[in-house]
Formats: C-alpha cells, structure tokens, sequence
C-alpha cells in the first residue's frame, strides 16, 4: 500500500471511526490507543501518535509519502456493550494481521453498528433481576427482593423515556433515584415489603457509578491521569445526585 | 452457612444481571457471571485469613483478573468482557451511596470515614486488577513508543 495523501487522511477517518466505537463501548483508553497506533503502524505509517481521553482522541500520523496528517474526534456518550467491543477487537487484529482498503473497513463497521442488542421487555427483566439480586444480597428479605425488582422495572421505564427526552444525565439520575427511594417507602408503608433501604440499596445499584469509580482509580494508576480524573469527577457528581434523590425521598415521606 | 450459600447465588444472579446489562451474549455470558461467583467466594474465603476488607478486596480481585485475562487469552477478547461482570459484587456502591447520604446530611465525621472507607476499598479493586495485569501485557504499558 503506497498512501498518497488524501487516502492517509481517508484512512484516517475510517480508523477514528473504529476508534470512537470502541471508546463508546467501553474500552479502556489504554486499549483505544494501542489499537489505533498498531492499525495506522500496520497500513503504513511510519510513525502515529495517538492520544485519547474519555471524551476525545487526537492522532497525528506521519511517512515520508504524505507527510504529516493529523485528525481529532470527539466523542460523545457512551454506553458499555461488550458484543461490539469484541467485535470491534477482532476487526482491529484482522486488520493488524491483513490490512485492509477503506470500504472494507467501513463495511464491517456497518456489521458491527447492526449487531443484536437485548429487546426492550429483556432489558426490563435485566433490571428486574439486579434491583432484586442485590436487595437479597445486601441482606434484604425475598419480599424486599421482590419490592426492589418491580421498582427495577419502572427505573428501565423511566430511563427509556429519560433517554428520549435527553434529559441532563446529571437530572436523570437524580430523578431515578428520586422515583426509585418514594417507591421504596410507600412498599414498606403498604407492607408489601420490609426494609425501605434494603430495597433502595438494590436500586442504587442500578444508578450508582461504581464501576465508573474503580475504572477511575485504574486509569489513574495505569498512567492515565486526566482520563482517571474525568472519570473520577464524573463518578462522583453522578453518586451525589443519587444519594440526593434518595435523601430527598425519605424526607419527602 | 445459608447466609453465605445466599450471598453467592446473588452474587452470581447479579452479575448476570449486569452481564447483560452490557449486552454480553452467546458463549461469553455464562463465564462473565461466573466471575462474580469467583470474586465474591475469594473475598469469603479470605474472610477466614483477615478481617482487613481492603485486603479481601485486593485478593479476590486479583484472583477475578487472571481468571479474566486467561478467558481472555481463550476465546480472544478483551479482559474487560469478564472483568467488568465479575467485578460486580465487589464494587462499594453501597458504601458510596452512603457516604453521600451523609454529606446530604450534614454528618461531616461519618462523611469522611465512609468516604476513606469507599475510596479504600475502590482502590483495593483497581489495586487488585493493576497487580496481576502487567502479567499478561508485558508489552502494552510498558512500550509506549509512537
């Protein structure tokens, strides 16, 4: 392959494009990087410097037959799918292993964009089956589970309609959590259920960054320092508006 | 013991929960739920070593990441596909929420020792991964050149 300059910035994109995907689905910056850099080195750069954050990459590629070409991408939400990250990790090693033309690339992006996601009425039993499985776990009774895991049900409504109107995440969460804690109460005040913050806690699952948190903290420590600080920042403003959603919901009743 | 043998079912359920949360589907479910089980028997299991909960943490997270790293190995995939699951059960999102609770409250002492307290046990986990990781990418990290 002999990319002249426009095809190197063509490329370029298309590799942002496999690169903002994989950011989006919930690959460490870590991973983003090192793939880029091993795609762009393997179709003929001499040289890429690659530099991502949680919300951006920035890569700049460099061989003496077009020179010097730089692109940045920003990237906009995220939401953990671990089918297309695979998918989009193997794309990356085929393409390391067998490089590839544009419209290739672009076509198995176009297959990996189209793969199968868990259907609405599923992901109400997903929510159903944390919300519950953690009241118990946390030493909630089965009718707390049982209180906890409709109250799941109507968090993934809630999120569903959240999520059409684009509501502030920042208010979303503290909304959930809001619904989620005067729920709670009023399963206890019915006597449907016996321990409000045992139910709560079950739903706090579902809304609290705790995964967020400890990606954080490894970020950090793996050399990532701003992406760990956004994230840590992100995390905690997110578990504040938790709590105070459930805060509120006690004092509320 | 029914206590412990019904903390390790939910562990387990729980973390199927988010496994699928996160759209993990076909032959890498069933091992990414199973990671929870894992995470979750370690850090009882250590129970009969220490009391120290940042250490129960550390272990059984790092016991999680090498079972990660080597599915990972096996069916070509990244880590994270198992890790993210099984680290589940360990994550202090309860003790996070309360910390909040208190600094909505006004309870400044309890504030700062349950934020200590998250912040300890959230880097335990990271800490956990962090150790046995470098294992398996000797060069990732490690050679950074461009």
């Amino acid at each position: 392959m002999e990319p002249d300059r426009k095809l190197a910035e063509e490329f370029l994109y298309a590799a942002l494009n496999i690169g903002e995907r994989m950011l989006q689905c919930g690959a460490e910056v870590n991973r983003v990087e090192d793939s880029l850099r091993r795609i762009l080195k393997a179709h003929g750069a001499q040289r890429a410097d690659v530099f991502t954050i949680t919300s951006s990459i920035v890569v700049t590629i460099y061989a003496p037959s077009f020179g010097v070409v730089t692109q940045t991408r920003r990237v906009l939400g995220n939401r953990f799918d671990l089918t297309r990250l695979h998918m989009l990790n193997q794309l990356s090693r085929d393409l390391c292993a067998h490089p590839q033309n544009i419209a290739r690339i672009d076509a198995r992006l176009e297959e990996i964009d189209r793969a199968p996601a868990y259907p609405f009425w599923a992901q109400m039993c997903i929510y159903a089956l944390i919300s519950g499985s953690f009241s118990i776990f946390f030493g909630g009774t089965w009718r707390d589970g049982l209180a906890a895991a409709a109250i799941g049900v109507l968090l993934k409504l809630v999120d569903a309609l959240q999520t059409r109107a684009r509501l502030n995440p920042f208010f979303a969460s503290f909304s959930s959590s809001l619904i989620g804690g005067l729920l709670a109460v009023i399963a206890v005040r019915l006597t449907l259920a016996d321990h409000a913050d045992l139910i709560s806690i079950g739903s706090v699952m579902l809304l609290i960054p705790g995964i967020a948190l400890t990606n954080a903290i490894r970020d950090m420590f793996s050399g990532d320092l701003i992406s760990g600080l956004l994230r840590f920042a992100d995390a905690m403003l997110i578990a504040l508006t938790v709590a105070f959603g459930f805060v509120l919901a006690g004092r509320l009743l | 013991m029914r206590e412990i043998i019904v903390e390790l079912i939910t562990a387990f359920l729980g973390s199927l929960g988010f496994a699928l949360l996160f759209n993990t589907r076909g032959k890498h479910l069933w091992p990414a739920s199973l990671g929870g089980l894992l995470s979750w028997g370690v850090y009882l299991l250590m129970g009969l070593v220490t009391q120290s909960d940042p250490l129960r943490y550390l272990v059984a997270a790092a016991a999680l990441t090498v079972y990660a790293e080597l599915l990972a190995r096996r069916l070509r995939t990244p880590a994270t596909v198992f890790l993210v699951a099984g680290t589940i059960p360990l994550i202090p999102g309860g003790s996070l929420y309360r910390t909040m609770e208190c600094a909505l409250r006004g309870d400044h002492a309890g504030f700062s020792r349950l934020g200590i307290n998250t912040l300890l046990l959230a880097g335990a986990i990271a800490g956990g991964i962090l150790l046995m990781m470098p294992l398996f990418h000797v060069n990732r990290n490690n050679m950074r050149e461009p």
